[in-house]
């Protein structure tokens, strides 16, 4: 691959166009608009067409307490992190914190749906672009058994969210102050030895994975992620980068900003004032939380060829195994030591407040922010999703990307474009709430 | 014969495993469909006639349940199953209310029918995935109605829901035809 890397910008005087109508392998509809006039790429769209959802105006005049399953609504594949964002911005506006028990179940449904969502795209996704095949189902006719322990895997997750959840898509047991039940401890330890299997599935795939030949392509990223003093971020932490950024929620707004752009129906979330992409996900994660992972996937970390931080956006897919591995290893902690709480949610008394979350949805940092009345109905809100924040992002990498692969043909070109982009995961459905490639050559 | 009546004489009679899955949205307007049709066919299974009078347990040999289509899932959920049955609301192109009719034992869906998830991995994708990990059901059978409207909605369109009545009435004859092989096999 490191030949074809080579910058040879040839064909000049002609302009050529690559379209996809469809990108395949990425979670809702949208395109890619590539444009090279005389061998330079001279335009770069990630056009996202799937119609605008309207869902903020949608929860207006609703009760806080319909926000986390109207949210859940926005995403099949991260219901979860919908909820969480949902529940966090609420028990913030109200002034309340759950108790710990309640907290590590929380934990424990997200580590569900990292488990599930992850293990999708490493498998089911972005794994067929590195072994050059078309498709899962194409990969599975010459790897069976690698795709059968992707669905193990994969079905580990759902487990977890069903279990807490009541089901695995759109979850209906969480609430704001807790949830509506709380499963016993019996109930969480007979999970435990499926558990265990899927622990040893991640550990593998970390040591698949690590193997795929990627792309030299390292990028001096503003990584921005939660970061928490005592544990790998999930649910809670300071707004943290790279470059300095130290935020609460709260001060969201004052920091980024979304602005519209005309071949997107989704809002791109830029960096306010600079108006600058910044990368969260996976990667942003791993860089700003690496002391907080344990030793031991630590070292797996280590031994899969991964730095303390990671520049290389095709590496997201061992960052992601490495994540998934962290994910069982925290579950079987929290139900090892999981106590049922007393009662399954804390009291709530409703008061005019305006309050802000951000949580760490699969894909990136999920933004909730609510403005509530007295009575607790919604007067205002905005939710941004990590695809919103990475569009542009994905925008930045194809500039700096399809130049190096100019001398490819289209059909080559057009793949490593997409391999490109679902280093993101890029979840369309949210960020409407987004793929076509077209490459034009002059 | 009145449908839910065909239904409980039909359902009443089937001799091999058969789930019966219905995929879709309540919310996303005509994507409803195999969640309702899964709804008729469930009202059947609780009629007292089925029910065993010594066990009060049902006597017949179908599950019916309600998917939204997640394929890992999906693939989990027909194992150990002799037939599966999936219904569910298509966007391919032709006319709204046309019924697809697919032996997904001998026949892969459709291209055109990939782009009705708005998610990246399918149900099309769930089958070709199973047959290749030979984990398809002994028999596994699609139905669709080409949907008209999947706009956020809790009703099917009038054009869906005419067409509906007719596909429970194919389902059943397809079960029946199913409960006379059985019995042709074990009289044999």
């Amino acid at each position: 691959m490191n030949d074809d890397t080579q910058p040879q910008l040839k064909g000049k005087g002609k302009t050529k166009t690559i379209k996809v109508d469809y990108l395949a392998r990425v979670e809702g509809e949208g395109a890619m608009y590539l444009k090279i006039d005389d061998g330079t790429l001279t335009d770069v769209q990630l056009k996202i067409f799937e119609p605008p959802r309207f869902f903020e105006g949608l929860l207006r005049g609703r009760k806080y307490s319909e926000a986390a399953d109207i949210t859940a609504r926005i995403c099949g594949i991260c219901p979860v992190a919908y909820q969480m964002s949902a529940v966090h911005a609420m028990e913030n506006a109200f002034g309340i914190t759950v108790d710990d028990d309640l907290r590590a179940l929380r934990r424990l449904l997200y580590c569900g749906e990292w488990i599930s969502s992850h293990t999708l795209h490493i498998y089911m996704l972005h794994a067929p672009d590195f072994m050059g095949y078309e498709s899962a189902v194409h990969m599975a006719k010459d790897y069976p058994k690698i795709v059968e322990q992707g669905l193990q895997l994969k079905k580990m997750g759902g487990t977890i969210m069903s279990l807490l959840g009541g089901r695995e898509v759109h979850p209906i047991n969480v609430r704001v102050g807790g949830f509506y039940r709380s499963p016993s401890h019996s109930e969480l330890l007979a999970i435990v030895p499926e558990l265990e299997q899927a622990r040893q599935i991640a550990l593998e795939t970390v040591r698949w994975v690590k193997n795929f030949d990627f792309p030299d392509f390292e990028q001096d990223y503003t990584f921005v992620a939660l970061q928490h003093p005592q544990e790998y971020p999930m649910n809670e932490g300071r707004i943290m980068s790279n470059k300095g950024l130290n935020i609460s929620a709260a001060d969201f707004d004052q920091h980024f900003e979304e602005i519209h752009v005309q071949h997107s129906n989704a809002l791109h979330c830029v960096m306010k004032g600079s108006e600058q992409s910044y990368h969260v996900g996976p990667l942003a994660r791993y860089a700003l939380n690496f002391q907080q992972l344990p030793a031991e996937v630590q070292h797996e970390a280590k031994q899969a060829g991964l730095g303390e931080v990671c520049r290389n956006p095709f590496q997201s897919i061992i960052v992601r195994s490495i994540e998934v591995l962290y994910a069982c290893d925290e579950a079987l902690r929290v139900i090892r030591t999981y106590q049922k709480p007393d009662k399954p949610c804390i009291p709530i008394e409703p008061k005019a407040a305006t309050g802000f979350a951000v949580t760490e949805a699969p894909r990136g940092m999920l933004y909730h922010r609510y403005e509530l009345d007295t009575s607790g109905d919604i007067l205002d809100c905005d939710i941004i999703p990590p695809t919103s924040q990475n569009q542009k992002m994905i925008e930045d990498d194809l500039w700096k990307f399809v130049p190096q692969h100019l001398s490819l043909p289209d059909e080559k070109l057009q793949w490593h474009a997409e391999q490109a982009i679902r280093n993101y995961d890029p979840c369309i459905s949210c960020a409407t709430h987004f793929l076509k490639l077209e490459v034009d050559r002059s | 014969m009145k449908v839910d009546a065909l239904l409980s004489r039909t359902l009443s009679c089937t001799l091999s495993r058969t789930l019966i899955i219905g995929i879709g949205n309540r919310y996303r307007g005509d994507d409803a469909l195999g969640c309702l049709l899964a709804d008729k066919i469930k009202q059947a299974l609780s009629n007292e006639q089925l029910m065993n009078k010594r066990t009060n347990k049902l006597t017949n040999t179908i599950d019916i349940i309600e998917h939204d289509g997640e394929p890992a899932a999906l693939i989990d959920c027909w194992q150990g199953y002799d037939t599966a049955i999936l219904i569910d609301a298509v966007s391919s192109g032709t006319t709204a209310g046309t019924i697809h009719h697919i032996d997904l034992q001998t026949q892969a869906l459709p291209d055109q029918f990939r782009s009705y998830s708005t998610h990246a991995f399918g149900i099309a994708e769930a089958v070709e995935l199973a047959r290749v990990l030979d984990k398809l059901p002994p028999k596994i059978l699609f139905y669709g109605i080409e949907g008209e409207s999947f706009a956020a909605d809790t009703k099917l369109s009038d054009t869906l829901k005419k067409a509906a009545t007719l596909l429970l009435q194919q389902i059943l004859h397809t079960i029946n035809s199913e409960k006379e092989i059985e019995k042709e096999k074990r009289h044999a």
